[in-house]
């Protein structure tokens, strides 16, 4: 009896493990989340176990055809797609490979990555102009787990923040 | 106007008045890319405000294909020339690319020092937009053709569509009818119903009814439900009745009915239902020629010859082979993620050359089976078809009777082989040659043989 409980919590620990190892890529150029995704042709990939980075690498995207780009993050095991202003096709293809995709993002690669995870990305400041407040996935886009929520964002107050 | 731009930039009047009223997109960055000034037409063509464009990094603004390495204003800041007309695209916060043509120019204060940069940027939608409607002269729906013969069946195919006549489409096998007949359904009013095609010369009589009329459950032996016929299924849309030459007479009264009274009844069924259809009929057959044999109804003949389309063999649109070939090419590449960039000069010639008893669909083939041969870059000779390059080799002005007796010879010698696994034995009694011979043959023309030789049987 003592050893199935034993077993039954590893397991469950494993999984518990298993499920916090989260990989993403963001594309960059120049230090910043590239502008347009399209056109991209770096990712910066974090794997991070339980909120602590473990792995960064640098990847380099094929240019065309634009499914090209979609099956490389597949083969680089990402979960989720953090990058700026992406065409709708192009998004749909991304999306169908089970990845997703958190778009419209601007600011220093340094400051989205930490802002990616601590959970802090749905602020404002890091939202493309004339996007603020866009949410694609609807209000789940940001979470970085599908279950497990992150804390509950106040409302930001609409300013002027420039970066 | 914001109080952070007139810090920035003092604009006069005149200048902000200007740039407020013309059509293009006009913007200025500072030595730190932030963007300083944004005119009404570039928040109009990107979306973005001018409140949330001024003061953030100019590419997360603009949102441009050349933001990046291929940004024009960095090019220019760096070599001091101006860039006029690069064209790319810009994605809108909806996914959208907007096509943009875009100018550039460096800002210098009064000692001469580069201090930032202008865009400028032109919406090119409406161009594009022009641009496609001037090749969609030459395209309607899937149909491509320059040929002034194509071109004027394209000129009455919208009123030919419009209207509820029956329409036959006359031409050789592989011409494209069946493409025709849908073009024809998709202009028309009935696009949104279904389109059925039915292929008369491929199923027995007696199939063929029950097919286009359906039956009743207990109509023969088998028919344990209702089954709906083509002419049901195609209700509300288009029925294509294709090879209508090969149907029996017996069907040809019936069919005729269908046309006359727009009724019919389904196999072991009382009751008429009403045909709600457009009706296409296609052949490849001379109809005249039939009707004169008797083999044709004549009635029936002047019901389907209401509107009339030839449509001429490729031979008489050789025009057009460089055009499908390369719309071919491309579907391959989409189908088999290929990238093969198109077809040489010389292999081009051997296509124009060729008669094409097959016309499309046998070029289509041509084109497929040469994508196997070609991994990328252009199909050449090499990659096309035997039947096209050995005939052509029959027309080189140097070549004689002698020549290409032994290139047939050759072909015969290396089809044998390979019918019989490369048995040489084998292989002559099939030509009706003694071995002897063949060896002589196969030496004298020089075919090279593969390393097995058919002698040892294949251990299993």
């Amino acid at each position: 009896m003592k050893s199935w409980h034993y077993h039954c919590s590893l397991d469950l620990l494993l999984t518990v493990i298993r499920i916090s190892t989260i990989k993403t890529a963001f594309a960059y150029w120049d230090k910043r989340i590239a502008p347009v995704f399209d056109t991209a042709r770096h990712v910066h990939v974090v794997t991070d176990e339980s909120r602590q980075i473990v792995e960064e690498t640098l990847e380099t995207l094929p240019e065309s055809p634009l499914v090209q780009k979609a099956l490389k993050l597949v083969e680089l095991g990402v979960q989720t797609l953090v990058c700026g202003a992406i065409s709708k096709p192009l998004h749909g293809v991304v999306t169908a490979y089970g990845i997703r995709v958190v778009s419209y993002i601007s600011g220093e690669l340094c400051d989205v990555v930490k802002a990616w995870i601590d959970g802090n990305l749905d602020q404002d400041a890091f939202a493309m102009p004339g996007c603020r407040g866009r949410q694609a996935g609807g209000p789940g886009e940001f979470m970085r787990e599908k279950r497990g929520a992150k804390a509950e964002m106040p409302e930001e107050p609409k300013n002027e923040t420039a970066r | 106007m914001s109080s952070r731009k007139k810090r920035k930039t003092p604009e006069h009047a005149p200048t902000r008045a200007i740039l407020e009223s013309i059509s293009d997109g006009v913007f200025t960055v500072d030595a730190d890319w932030r963007v300083t000034s944004f005119n009404r037409a570039a928040e109009e063509i990107t979306g973005v405000s001018r409140e949330e464009a001024i003061g953030r990094r100019c590419s997360d603004v603009f949102r441009s294909s050349m933001c990046g390495d291929a940004c024009a204003l960095q090019e220019t800041l760096k070599t001091g020339k101006p860039i006029i007309g690069k064209s790319g695209y810009i994605v809108n916060k909806e996914g959208v690319r907007t096509p943009i043509s875009v100018s550039t120019a460096v800002l210098r204060d009064s000692d001469g020092r580069v201090i930032g940069g202008a865009e400028t940027f032109r919406d090119l939608s409406e161009i594009e937009a022009l641009r496609q409607e001037l090749e969609g002269k030459y395209q309607i729906g899937d149909l491509t053709s320059r040929s002034p013969l194509m071109q004027r069946l394209f000129e009455v195919l919208p009123a030919i569509a419009a209207s509820p006549s029956t329409v036959l489409i006359l031409g050789e096998t592989g011409t494209g009818k069946e493409l025709m007949a849908r073009t024809i359904h998709s202009l028309s009013l009935r696009s949104r119903g279904p389109f059925v095609a039915v292929n008369c010369g491929a199923l027995p009589d007696t199939l063929l009814e029950s097919e286009l009329f359906g039956y009743k459950s207990g109509a023969f032996t088998g028919a344990r439900k209702d089954k709906p016929g083509r002419f049901a299924l195609a209700g509300g849309g288009t029925i294509l009745l294709d090879e209508i030459g090969e149907v029996s007479p017996a069907l040809q009264v019936r069919l005729l009915r269908v046309l006359q009274e727009r009724t019919y009844e389904p196999l072991g069924g009382t009751r008429s239902e009403t045909a709600d259809i457009r009706v296409v009929v296609a052949t490849n057959r001379d109809l005249t020629e039939l009707v004169r044999k008797g083999r044709f109804r004549e009635d029936l003949y002047y019901r389907v010859n209401v509107v009339r389309m030839e449509l001429p063999p490729l031979r008489r649109r050789k025009e057009d082979i460089p055009l499908l070939a390369n719309q071919f090419i491309a579907r391959f590449n989409r189908l088999q993620q290929k990238s093969v960039r198109g077809i040489s000069g010389k292999a081009l010639a051997i296509l124009m050359a060729h008669d094409w008893p097959g016309n499309i669909r046998e070029l289509e083939n041509a084109i497929e089976r040469a994508f196997i041969l070609c991994g990328d870059g252009y199909i050449d000779i090499s990659h096309l078809p035997e039947e096209l390059t050995a005939r052509n080799a029959g027309t080189h002005p140097s070549a004689d009777i002698r020549s290409t007796h032994d290139l047939i010879d050759a072909q015969a010698i290396r089809t044998a082989l390979e019918q019989n696994d490369y048995n040489r034995t084998g292989a002559a009694r099939a030509l009706g040659i003694h071995k002897t011979t063949l060896f002589r043959r196969i030496r004298k023309l020089g075919i090279s043989l593969p390393a097995r030789d058919g002698r040892t049987r294949p251990q299993k």
